[in-house]
């Protein structure tokens, strides 16, 4: 993945390291999606979004003379992003539930029963729930690198999943009739 | 027949080195309804993969590069600070063990009036409050450069620290000595050419 964002990673990356502003705009320009989708996916604003951005890429700034190569670079850069989202959603402690998050989006229990789209569905999810499912199914985190980023046990992780794809399921209308 | 929870199929895409897994393997290969919950499943992941990539709405590099100028100013501070003792503490060192050469004391007070110099443009610079001007994208593009260049002498600055004390004094006083030229320059842009067209 990191050549096809960032072509001659390993220049920009040494040129980054040497503290050329240039070289590190070039990081910024090359991640600056799959990170904003990564934090927006997990918080629950565009403006939380838009601070996980600013501070995974400080933190990339300031860190990128740390960086190995053990992993590729899109990797580490994840790894910076997910524990900055997951640091928001702790600082931010909305009413975080396991259930539904209704009162927060203003959404009734009532409309359980229409059909939503999978964005709607995946807005609705309670902040661990979305989280969980994003990092696993989406960004391919192992149970146990999500309990680790989350300080949570990989059971909690598994139980947030299978809970989350039920709520999913349901309101996606995709019950089963029997 | 029982059918398998959701929970049961979700961790089927594991691994599956769960124990009970392979029982549950056996069982959707023979349950229809199992299977289909498993085939929704993996829909379900891979729309979740398909859902389009989110943008941010405005450009946040440049607050990005606001804090990282701050914080280089904030790490130029603090190296001068330290070079700062890390020379009176050679110069000490060196009269203590072996009296003062006379070629260690010679490269270490040209490190420290480099120093000096350098410090006096940072406060120079810092009076002028450059963060609160406006400059043409000209010369902000010049600014820019020479601040880049800084940094990277601060950087070799931070490794020279850790050289052996005979080939250190040398190197030091080489970075300090760019390290004025180009602050001296940065002032320049700053200063000399913003008073020149009257901002």
């Amino acid at each position: 993945m990191d050549s096809y964002l960032l072509a001659d990673a390993d220049s920009v990356v040494a040129r980054a390291r040497a503290g050329d502003e240039a070289a590190l705009e070039a990081l910024f320009r090359a991640f600056e999606v799959p990170v904003y989708n990564l934090a927006r996916r997990i918080c629950r604003t565009a403006e939380d979004a838009e601070d996980v951005l600013q501070e995974t890429f400080f933190e990339v700034c300031r860190s990128i003379g740390r960086y190995r190569e053990e992993g590729s670079l899109w990797g580490w850069v994840r790894t910076i992003a997910a524990s900055k989202a997951l640091m928001r959603l702790r600082r931010n402690r909305y009413r975080e539930t396991d259930e539904l998050q209704d009162e927060v989006t203003g959404q009734k229990r009532e409309d359980n029963h229409l059909r939503m789209d999978l964005e709607a569905a995946l807005e609705r999810l309670s902040e661990t729930a979305r989280a969980v499912v994003w990092l696993h199914d989406v960004e391919g985190y192992t149970h146990e690198e999500i309990a680790t980023m989350m300080g949570k046990t990989p059971s909690f992780s598994k139980s947030q999943l299978a809970r989350a794809h039920v709520r999913l399921r349901q309101w996606l209308g995709e019950e089963v009739s029997s | 027949m029982t059918h398998l929870t959701l929970e049961a199929l979700v961790a089927l895409r594991e691994r599956g080195t769960e124990p009970g897994d392979a029982v549950a393997r056996e069982h959707v290969v023979l349950c229809s309804e199992c299977r289909e919950e498993l085939e929704r499943l993996h829909q379900r992941v891979a729309r979740l993969k398909a859902l389009p990539a989110l943008r941010p709405a405005r450009d946040q590099w440049p607050p990005v590069a606001a804090r990282l100028h701050a914080e280089r100013r904030r790490r130029r501070s603090r190296i001068a600070g330290l070079a700062g003792l890390a020379i009176a503490a050679s110069v000490a060192m060196a009269i203590v063990i072996s009296g003062p050469s006379r070629g260690v004391v010679t490269a270490n007070r040209a490190i420290e009036q480099a120093m000096e110099r350098s410090q006096a443009l940072e406060g120079a610079l810092s009076q002028y409050n450059p963060e609160s001007r406006v400059l043409d994208g000209r010369t902000a593009g010049i600014a820019q450069g020479l601040e880049d260049r800084i940094a990277r002498v601060d950087h070799e600055l931070e490794m020279a620290e850790l050289l052996e004390r005979q080939s250190r004094e040398q190197e030091l006083l080489k970075l300090w000595r760019e390290r004025v030229g180009l602050m001296d320059a940065l002032v320049d842009v700053h200063v000399t050419r913003a008073s020149d067209v009257g901002l």
